[in-house]
């Protein structure tokens, strides 16, 4: 037992250390702004991190649409009230389903990619040489990275609730024979601007400043071996899914819960 | 600074202790100016620790690092920046940056510490990479090449400012016959052609010998021996002599501690 | 990659995301690009409002002219107090239109109705309308129901 505590005290110890570094690293980071030189910088990390992950986001976006209007539509079928299918697609995209699928994808695949990318910078010793020429590597490789994310997947969840709803029109109109006026009206009657999609839009940009600075700080820390990076590639998709789930589940609560 | 001082860099009472190993205790050596001196030692005992704080990048617990009579160990950022310019480094992986290619490798220093215009920098780098032998290879990505031809595009690199300081990490590991000579050939040359110093990290004994004016041994954080390649072969310490000779077993023992051998065997026999 | 390619693909996302957005905001939500056309405010007191939210529908004639804007409570009257804000100018409903809290289908939201009225004068902005019935309780009515099935 007092092994057991032991050890959990030392292990909580070594993640606040952790979160102490991070903190850290993220606000040297940032305190790099991005200066005229480094937009060519930008541009190439959102290219990376942006446009690389436009398939995966574009492909399950359509499928998770389909798939929602198809479920609603068998169960508002039986209420009469199938009318809804778009409202309740938009609504449920909007406000949770978009902000948090891009966010668990986007921590799949780029923020694997952006942690194991830097990982081997480190191991290679590239951000060491980089240092001893007198370049900062957190204003080089991590800033660059982390703006490129937080501009990124936000824009990532609106294409992704884009073609989620579309995908819900293929099947709600096109192919189960709904009324198309009926799918947009219910939904335009019902969806509002800044409750559901500008407070679904916050939702996204937090994850991504969350997701981003995991995949970053995992890659920036790694202990410099193989074995090291695939360990905090791992670390980072977790940890990030983790806390998306974790903080959207606040969100929601604090935006959307109305306590009577 | 005084002016019979010969010396680059002057490092006494260097302490540094990393968890609850003790790197260095109180080590104290000089560099001088001109020369090729070579640092060698056991692996792990901390030499590529030593050109990181000479470099800066790590600070000691305690000690002095001058480098031309400043003490790198107190310096702000910007004062690094200046005198990082002055020093260039080769390391183990040579750690060219896999998002460039060749040529934007040698002009990265270039870039960052001179306001030169593109077309002074091409000509450098092409200078550069021509010393080295590589001008033909200037558009190849760093996954192209092989691992002799990643050092000499990193040494072009470490050289791009034409540094008083060159630094080199175990630069000797792992390369076959030809490159080797390619390599010492060219550690020998730039240090005679652009009047640098040069400080070699090694534990490759043949080869180090053969290029440096001066040798530091250094264990257990301290200096075992020092001098020419030629008294230190003659050095008749233990530790010196097993060093110098590759003797597998002398102070520093062959057999890993454990028990007698005969017990370890006959263990379950009522000894 | 050539650095122009990259450049390009990159502007193309930015401004794939852009319009995405831009179509969520539109498309989606129903904000209408039009001038503003401005609204006003009109006040209606009711006994009861069981249901009624904020932002519920206020229309008339089946047609969504408004929203509620806020749900106060008068404790001296034990009213509720509802703002209702009612888009363009005012002028289109008489002084004497009523307001009535009405659920949409049988299980649906709460909206409120709107009455017209006859009178030749207008609701201004910030007029109160007089005549109003409050929500239609399903628990009050089953109750009234069994109780007059009772009596018969």
């Amino acid at each position: 037992m007092i092994q057991f505590l032991r050890s959990f005290g030392g292990r909580s110890l070594d993640r606040m250390a952790s979160l102490g570094r991070a903190t850290i690293m993220w606000f040297t980071a940032l305190a790099g702004l991005p200066g005229p030189g480094d937009l060519r910088l930008l541009v190439r990390q959102i290219y990376h991190v942006g446009v690389l992950s436009l398939i995966i986001i574009v492909l399950s976006a359509f499928s998770i649409g389909a798939v929602i209007a198809l479920q609603f539509h068998t169960q508002l079928a039986r209420f009469g009230a199938e009318d809804s299918v778009g409202l309740g697609l938009a609504l449920v995209l909007l406000r949770e389903l978009g902000p948090v699928v891009t966010g668990l994808l986007f921590a799949g695949r780029a923020g694997s990619a952006i942690t194991a990318e830097i990982g081997l910078m480190k191991t290679t010793e590239q951000l060491s040489s980089m240092e001893m020429m007198g370049v900062d590597p957190l204003r080089r490789i991590v800033a660059p990275r982390l703006w490129a994310g937080v501009i990124s997947m936000p824009l990532l969840t609106a294409i992704f609730n884009v073609v989620a709803i579309y995908g819900g029109l293929v099947v709600a109109v096109e192919w189960l024979g709904g009324d198309p006026g009926g799918f947009w009206s219910g939904m335009q009657d019902a969806v509002e601007l800044w409750h559901d999609v500008g407070k679904g839009m916050l939702k996204s940009v937090v994850f991504a400043v969350v997701v981003t600075w995991i995949a970053v700080f995992q890659g920036y820390d790694t202990e410099p071996t193989a074995e090291g990076i695939g360990l905090a590639t791992t670390r980072t998709v977790v940890a990030s899914s983790v806390m998306v789930l974790a903080i959207d589940f606040l969100l929601t609560l604090s935006m959307y819960g109305e306590f009577n | 600074m005084n002016g019979a001082d010969d010396n680059l860099i002057e490092i006494r009472n260097l302490s540094f202790v990393r968890g609850d190993r003790v790197i260095f205790d109180d080590l104290s050596l000089s560099v001088p100016r001109g020369k090729i001196t070579a640092i060698m030692g056991p692996s792990g005992t901390g030499k590529t620790t030593l050109l990181r704080i000479i470099g800066g990048q790590v600070r000691p617990d305690s000690g002095v690092v001058l480098i031309d009579g400043q003490d790198v160990c107190g310096m702000s950022r910007r004062e690094l920046f200046e005198l990082r310019k002055d020093m260039g480094m080769l390391f183990q992986s040579s750690a060219l940056f896999t998002d460039l290619n060749v040529f934007e490798n040698v002009a990265f220093p270039l870039r960052v510490h001179t306001d030169l215009p593109e077309d002074t920098v091409r000509d450098l780098v092409l200078m550069k990479l021509n010393a080295v032998g590589l001008r033909g290879a200037r558009d190849l990505m760093p996954s192209q090449l092989s691992g002799g031809m990643s050092r000499r595009v990193a040494l072009a690199r470490a050289v791009a400012l034409d540094p008083n300081l060159l630094m080199y990490d175990e630069p000797f590991t792992g390369q076959d016959p030809i490159a080797m000579g390619v390599l010492l050939s060219l550690i020998e040359s730039l240090n005679d052609s652009l009047k640098t110093t040069s400080l070699v990290v090694s534990h490759d004994i043949h080869e180090t010998i053969s290029i440096a004016d001066q040798i530091y041994l250094i264990a257990d954080g301290t200096i075992m021996g020092s001098g020419t390649p030629d008294t230190l072969a003659v050095d008749d310490s233990p530790r010196v002599h097993q060093f110098m000779h590759g003797s597998p077993d002398g102070p520093v023992p062959f057999h890993y501690p454990a028990d007698e051998f005969l017990y370890d065997v006959l263990g379950d026999v009522n000894a | 990659m050539h650095i122009r390619t990259l450049e390009i693909s990159v502007g193309a996302f930015m401004l794939a995301g852009i319009l995405a957005l831009v179509f969520l905001a539109v498309k989606v939500s129903g904000i209408s690009l039009d001038a503003d056309r401005g609204s006003y405010q009109l006040v209606a007191r009711f006994d009861d409002v069981a249901g009624l939210r904020e932002r519920a529908k206020v229309s008339i004639a089946g047609v969504q002219i408004g929203r509620v804007a806020l749900i106060e409570v008068d404790t001296i009257y034990g009213q509720a107090v509802v703002t209702l804000e009612i888009d363009g100018s005012p002028g289109g409903l008489s002084a004497d239109t009523g307001a009535q809290i009405l659920t949409e289908g049988i299980l649906g939201a709460r909206y409120v109705n709107l009455l017209p009225g006859a009178d030749d004068e207008t609701l201004a902005d910030g007029d109160l309308i007089y005549d109003t019935q409050g929500a239609l309780v399903l628990e009050n009515l089953v109750g009234d129901l069994i109780t007059r099935l009772g009596a018969g």
